[in-house]
């Protein structure tokens, strides 16, 4: 399994507060744009619940050697759904890269914009509350 | 100055603008029933609900300096400027305390009630059913904890003690096209619109809402509160009919682990 992660510290600026500043959560109360992420790893658990679905994986920090897990946060299962998510998407032990936004608190934990299936390519939205618009 | 305002403004001036599919939107009139009442859902075989939009500040109660960036913010041209809100000086801290800590304590995130305007823009759109043989028209809220609110219809007055609650006693009635509904007997636990303008106990709302046309749902709140404001006041915006948005199974409370999350500029 390898799996990596970086964390980008800047660049995303303004669009990261996106139109849905204000969906079930403020935002910008939650996920601070100004520390983007992009993680790889491999899929733990899936949460598929209201009022977000979410999804933990397995990092490999490069700079520490030790393995994190992160959970990744999403839109609720029906706007997923309408953006053409099933529940069996992304299932357990599937491997993925994400691109999203650190949570606020420190913890390993973010708001997922974009994933994509390594092992078709695939790239699936995320329903995210930085970009969905409610 | 807008002392806490300026987070509010970075915030609202970096949203993207997301009007095109409602200015895309064909013209067409607002249904009626069969005895010619306006109809504030869809037509039989049409499904839709309502959306109080997000961007550019289009659903504040005033006008914040960012909302000129926007031609098509569907707030009110008549609301206030911010700093025309006739707030009281604890009541104008408080609010600039929210902003400047990003709306980290609104209760709606943690599953409460959103009641008042708030419920006016919900996430995932709201519907209104009217109800005339049960004299009542009831409100139901998707983004939220299975939240609705009843409107009496039936001709009957506030009771003279009303228990506080957080969508309050309220009684509509018509004129013309126009839904008119007066609510009392709040409770202080909810945030009566997204940005948080604080309300109190004494809380009485004058509600106005007409169809000018099939897509547009104009919502018009009037906050007559003498703990909280020097003087009655008015805003609103437009919410937009979203075809093929239905009702979902949302519950808020199933899995919320944003609430300990919800740290603000502190975190």
């Amino acid at each position: 399994m390898h799996a990596a992660i970086r964390l980008l510290s800047a660049g995303f600026g303004c669009l990261a507060l996106g139109p849905s500043a204000w969906a079930h959560h403020n935002f910008a109360a939650q996920f601070d744009a100004d520390q983007p992420v992009q993680l790889s790893g491999v899929v733990t658990r899936v949460d598929w619940m209201n009022p977000h679905v979410y999804f933990y994986i397995d990092v490999l920090n490069e700079q520490t050697g030790e393995m994190e897990n992160w959970g990744l946060e999403m839109g609720p299962p029906h706007s997923l759904q309408r953006r053409g998510w099933k529940r069996n998407s992304m299932q357990v032990g599937d491997a993925v890269s994400v691109a999203g936004t650190r949570a606020r608190d420190g913890s390993l934990n973010a708001n997922a914009r974009r994933v994509t299936l390594e092992s078709t390519g695939e790239e699936l939205g995320a329903a995210s509350s930085e970009d969905s618009g409610n | 100055m807008n002392r806490g305002l300026p987070a509010c403004i970075a915030l609202l001036a970096c949203l993207v603008v997301r009007t095109g599919d409602v200015a895309a939107q064909e013209a067409r009139p607002a249904p009626r029933w069969p005895d010619g009442r306006l109809s504030l859902t869809g037509p039989p075989g049409e499904i839709g609900n309502w959306e109080g939009r997000s961007f550019q500040g289009a659903t504040l109660f005033f006008v914040a300096p960012a909302d000129a960036l926007d031609p098509n913010t569907t707030a009110l041209p008549s609301n206030l400027h911010l700093d025309d809100v006739p707030f009281q000086p604890w009541a104008r801290a408080l609010f600039d305390y929210r902003q400047a800590t990003l709306l980290k304590d609104e209760p709606h995130p943690r599953c409460k009630p959103s009641g008042a305007a708030r419920l006016f823009h919900t996430p995932y759109g709201m519907e209104i059913l009217q109800l005339p043989d049960a004299g009542e028209i009831i409100i139901v809220s998707v983004g939220a904890p299975h939240s609705w609110r009843v409107i009496h219809m039936d001709g009957r007055s506030h009771p003279d003690e009303p228990k506080p609650t957080a969508y309050g006693h309220s009684i509509g009635h018509w004129e013309g096209d126009t839904l008119v509904i007066d609510t009392v007997g709040f409770n202080e636990r909810f945030w009566m619109s997204r940005l948080g303008p604080p309300h109190t106990s004494q809380l009485h709302t004058i509600e106005r809402i007409s169809r000018p046309d099939f897509h547009t749902l104009r919502y018009e709140f009037t906050v007559d509160d003498p703990g909280a404001y020097t003087d009655i006041w008015t805003g609103g915006w437009n919410l937009v009919w979203v075809e093929g948005n239905e009702p979902f199974d949302y519950l808020c409370q199933e899995n919320n682990i944003d609430m300990e999350r919800m740290v603000g500029p502190q975190g």
